[in-house]
């Protein structure tokens, strides 16, 4: 088996070569995509390996047991690398690995890669971009929050401590002087929970708090739900700058926030959608954000104003793509496509230059569906008009992983794990002169596909198994929530019980609470 | 399954007009704010259907039905909800029992006042105590008739946005919010640093957030996280002279005269937001 390349990224210097940065499960290749050469290479190496032992158990960690299970099963394997972003100088590569943890990366004249930094954050990064400024990360999380850190710390040893460790629970023995419960016999009435104070008051030893973390951060704004996407805007108004971050949750919302200094201040909220929001594309030289997640529609908001301006429908095409499967495999077609509506997840947003009829430079927005072997190619002047839903639909065989445009060629990393070959498939746009007027059409890029062949070829066998790898690489699909129990249950609505409502509108006060998705 | 269907039907015995009893709604008082739950909430505020809350204030010209096309159009009217003559201004959150609901309505007739209880019992409770009262009373016996106050279930701490545009509050209350002891459970209190931009984004400058607690440490949490934002600041000595709904906070929330049975202590805060500063 061939693992997939799960991020790629370009990096392109001025006046240099153009690179190509692939993450292929803990490894992080750079290609030279004018001499068609593997410049280096990098392997992200288990670090929590020493903490795995059983420390975890006793600093009693934020996690459930059941996930902790999980950390440390992935301790004794290296950390898969989750995202992968390029700084807008083109100097330093960012990548995010599982085990929470970012790293810094310099790239030097040669196309080596320099680890400069590695910092472990509190929850698991979902989403992580460098500012315009170079200087300064933005990383969204698990648990809501959007952190800022510099792209280069200020004091290299503090965060050689904060290594993956840092992070769990140091057992600290605190002055019995300097607790107290916060509970008082005046605010606990019931029995138990007086016993439960009591006891509390005659205990000598705390767990004691986490540690901050060991390196400068800043808590910027925070949903409490789990984000899913974090992106920068910046405008002119009056001649001034203005920059915003906006951020994308589970819980439908699409929130906009003036940068820092000023993140404390919601501009507003772009509401629309009635499922999750996993990716959020800006396109560039407008004022058009695109968003799309567990809606069959992609909402194309002018987010300035907060205003949805049409929700362009993808339904039709991804049926379609269902539709020719269910015959190849010969599977029941009504059933298959009765479950399309809860098919449909996009998993990913690009956009990529074209030339149009007129060799004029065009935008054209690249939509990939999870597992779905196609990718979707839609001009942006089509994005804004009103009724017109035609797209390219280009049918590539494997479900799309990432995108990423180098030189003039677009690059698609594919899950072709048991086809073998072809995990890096680069094409070349161009306006279509047919039938079909302002349609975008693709051929490959044999060129750029000769290039990548130093890639592809070397072997870069991941201890992956299938299972490993669909958790890896589909997450997606699990952001859906599960509304309306009594609805898969043939379409009647059970009345509740009142016992039921409580099991599912309230919770035990000492079951954990996490922004975890809870799988069916 | 013997116990809670019929504690149901016994809610259901009531003749119209006639009080709930409270003995049949209670429901333990801790719910996990992070979970989905089986919530229903609008997908935008200009979705929600105020209406079926506040039927005296719902607008006399019929609203504008929905459009085939599924764009949202510039007015944001076409949701298919009635219109309204008058928007929520105050928002109890975490309302239990609404104690503080139906005391403020007579004091504020001419402002909606509205409930939010994340325990759906709680919520009924509130919701036929509304009924009951508006049957009871007349706008002549009582002011507002008890027109003016209603309650949903929600989850303000994930749908806040959902159901208030910006600055459309004057007043938050945050009254004897659950304390979560535990510090690894933090993030579930009512207050913190990155959910006070949520309640900043929904008053108006000018407007006010309540808060009252009987836990000391819970009371120091919400000043210190609410002082700290940039968006409000602690209003105290005589500038609260005069503000009549702090009273009736500290006395009426049925949590605080529990409180007051119980000989405890009660801690309030006033915080008031201020404008949001230039761009930069």
């Amino acid at each position: 088996m061939t693992h997939p390349f799960q991020c790629i990224a370009t990096v392109q210097l001025p006046g240099r070569d153009e690179y190509l940065a692939a993450a292929c499960g803990p490894k992080v290749f750079l290609v030279n995509a004018g001499k068609g050469e593997i410049a280096s290479e990098w392997s992200a190496s288990s670090l929590t390996t020493a903490t795995s032992n059983g420390n975890d158990d006793a600093a009693g960690t934020s996690e459930r047991p059941a996930k902790k299970q999980k950390t440390s099963n992935a301790a004794s394997h290296a950390p898969n690398i989750i995202k992968l972003t390029v700084s807008l100088s083109q100097q330093y590569i960012v990548a995010v690995t599982d085990d929470k943890v970012i790293h810094v990366f310099e790239i030097t004249g040669h196309g080596e890669l320099k680890a400069l930094s590695q910092r472990c954050m509190p929850k698991r990064p979902c989403a992580i971009q460098v500012l315009p400024d170079n200087a300064t990360i933005i990383c969204a999380d698990k648990f809501g929050d959007v952190y800022s850190l510099p792209l280069l710390p200020s004091d290299a040893a503090l965060t050689q401590n904060a290594s993956p460790g840092a992070e769990h629970v140091d057992v600290m023995k605190t002055d019995e002087a300097t607790f107290k419960p916060s509970a008082t016999n005046l605010t606990v009435h019931t029995e138990r929970n007086r016993k439960a104070l009591e006891a509390q008051m005659q205990q000598k030893n705390f767990s004691a708090k986490k540690e901050p973390l060991k390196f400068e951060h800043k808590l910027l704004l925070g949903h409490v739900s789990m984000l899913t996407d974090v992106v920068f805007a910046t405008r002119q108004v009056d001649g001034k700058q203005r920059s915003h971050i906006i951020t994308a949750d589970r819980d439908e919302h699409i929130r906009i926030s003036r940068a820092p200094p000023q993140s404390h201040v919601i501009e507003g909220y772009c509401l629309g959608h009635s499922e999750f929001v996993s990716k959020l594309c800006l396109i560039p030289g407008t004022d058009i954000l695109v968003s799309g997640g567990g809606d069959s529609w992609l909402g194309v908001w002018d987010w300035p104003s907060f205003k949805l301006r049409r929700k362009f429908d993808i339904r039709a095409a991804v049926l379609d793509t269902i539709r020719q499967d269910a015959e190849v495999s010969g599977a029941d077609k009504t059933d298959t496509i009765k479950k399309a509506d809860k098919d449909v997840v996009v998993s990913g947003l690009w956009t990529a230059p074209f030339a149009n009829a007129k060799g004029k430079q065009e935008t054209a927005l690249l939509v990939a569906c999870e597992r779905r072997p196609s990718l979707l190619i839609i001009p942006i002047s089509r994005l804004m008009l009103k009724k017109d839903e035609s797209m390219t639909q280009t049918r590539v065989g494997h479900s799309v992983l990432d995108v990423t445009c180098i030189g003039d060629s677009v690059v698609l990393s594919l899950d072709t794990r048991s086809a073998g070959p072809g995990r890096l498939q680069p094409m070349k746009l161009f306006q279509s002169s047919g039938n079909d007027k302002g349609a975008v059409d693709y051929e490959r890029d044999e060129e750029m596909d000769a290039k990548l062949k130093c890639l592809t070829k070397s072997s870069t066998d991941a201890h992956a198994d299938d299972k490993a790898l669909d958790e890896l690489l589909y997450g997606v699909a699990n952001l859906r929530k599960r509304r309306g129990w009594g609805d898969d249950a043939g379409g009647t609505q059970v009345d509740p019980s009142d016992t039921k409502r409580d099991d599912n509108g309230t919770e035990a006060m000492d079951v954990e609470d996490d922004l975890t998705v809870h799988k069916p | 399954m013997a116990g809670p269907p019929n504690k149901r039907q016994k809610r259901d015995d009531k003749q119209e007009g006639q009080m709930p009893q409270k003995k049949f709604y209670r429901q333990r008082a801790h719910a996990n704010p992070f979970s989905d739950h089986d919530l229903t909430y609008p997908e935008t505020p200009e979705a929600m259907n105020w209406g079926d809350h506040y039927p005296s204030y719902v607008a006399t010209v019929p609203a504008a039905v929905p459009k085939d096309d599924p764009v949202a159009t510039e007015d944001g009217n076409d949701y298919g909800v009635p219109r309204m003559t008058k928007q929520v201004e105050v928002a109890d959150i975490g309302c239990g029992f609404g104690g503080l609901l139906f005391a403020l309505a007579p004091k504020m007739p001419e402002t909606l006042i509205l409930g939010l209880e994340i325990r759906t019992s709680v919520t009924e409770f509130v919701q036929e105590k509304a009924k009951a009262l508006r049957v009871q009373h007349s706008p002549e016996s009582v002011p507002g008739g008890y027109q003016n106050v209603s309650c949903i279930r929600a989850n303000t701490m994930k749908f806040l946005p959902n159901f208030f545009a910006k600055a459309q509050l004057s007043k938050i209350f945050l009254c004897f919010p659950d304390p979560h002891f535990k510090a690894r459970k933090h993030k579930a209190r009512i207050v913190s640093t990155t959910l006070n931009s949520e309640y900043a984004f929904v008053v108006r400058p000018g407007g006010r957030v309540y808060t009252i607690t009987d836990v000391e440490d819970l009371h120091r949490w919400m000043v210190e996280h609410f002082e700290a934002h940039p968006s409000f600041e602690r209003v105290e000595g005589e500038e609260l002279e005069g503000d009549e709904v702090l009273k009736v906070m500290t006395t009426e929330t049925e949590e605080g005269k529990k409180v007051e049975r119980n000989g405890g202590t009660k801690y309030v805060a006033v915080f008031t937001r201020l404008e949001d500063p230039p761009w930069p």
